[in-house]
């Protein structure tokens, strides 16, 4: 089990969060895929720290504040979702498109 | 390295964590993509335990899979309709995004192969709790502060955005 390995997980994690965000319909979707895309960065974070500077901790202290971060972003998320929903009763991308018309 | 096990448990954690990811994007249930998605965030702070950084295993499952997932869940409850299990969870552009993550993971994985192909960690396990504690208080002591701020402004706009319309409908029967 070397480095690599997790790197060429978080690498296929990541994509597979991009492919979400991409292509999901779905606010809530969108917000799940970006989860998915954060909880890549902080396996590669928390890899090099391990395998790299076994005796800093800089990384794994990095990947509290992405913890943190993701929060605060999912709470502003999650909120703007309810209050879309509340006006346009949808979730769906394709329909949001007020400023457009 | 002679110790297989922490080998096996990594690829069946990848496994895992691989089928679980693909199941919260691919799914057309969203309640049950949610529920994947929950079991992704565990498997991923089994990975950190891996990894020996307990301190950040523990913070998953308490802020991710205790905070995060329960809000989502609970948007999730508010915003769905029962028609929702019918519709199209894919817009038009599926090839595309498929095209374009194919292309992110490959340039990842060969790019990483080139610098860290045989990178071995030393076994150390320590316990990393007291440790990151001291980083965060004494090197990290701007960011902290910093993010403690973002975090109030945060909870202070969730609440904004979600009692500007209820002011207004409690104010019209008057």
């Amino acid at each position: 089990m070397t480095l690599y390995h997790f790197l060429v997980l978080s690498a296929i994690l990541f994509s597979i969060g991009v492919f979400g965000a991409l292509t999901r319909r779905n606010l809530l979707g969108i917000l799940m895929s970006i989860e998915l895309m954060f909880n890549a960065a902080n396996i590669n974070l928390v890899a090099f720290g391990h395998y790299l500077h076994p005796q800093s901790f800089q990384g794994q202290g990095f990947v509290v504040f992405v913890i943190t971060i993701a929060a605060a972003e999912a709470v502003v998320g999650l909120s703007l979702v309810l209050a879309i929903y509340r006006n346009i009763k949808s979730v769906y991308t394709e329909k949001l498109n007020l400023l457009h018309d | 390295m002679s110790n297989p096990m922490p080998t096996i448990v990594f690829y069946g954690f990848s496994a895992a964590l691989i089928a679980l990811s693909l199941i919260t994007v691919l799914s057309k249930n969203v309640f049950r993509s949610a529920l994947a998605l929950t079991g992704a965030l565990c498997v991923v702070a089994g990975l950190f335990a891996l990894m020996s950084a307990d301190f950040l295993a523990a913070a998953q499952l308490l802020i991710y899979v205790g905070g995060i997932m329960i809000i989502m869940l609970f948007v999730l409850m508010f915003s769905q309709s029962p028609l929702d299990k019918l519709q199209r969870q894919i817009n038009e552009q599926g090839w595309l995004g498929a095209l374009a993550a194919a292309a992110i993971a490959a340039t990842l994985i060969l790019r990483f192969r080139d610098a860290f192909r045989s990178v071995q960690a030393e076994v150390t396990a320590q316990a990393t709790t007291s440790s990151i504690g001291r980083l965060l208080l004494n090197e990290m002591i701007v960011p902290f502060e910093v993010v403690s701020l973002v975090l109030l402004a945060a909870l202070v706009g969730a609440v904004l955005f979600l009692q500007g319309r209820d002011e207004n409908a409690g104010k019209d029967p008057r």
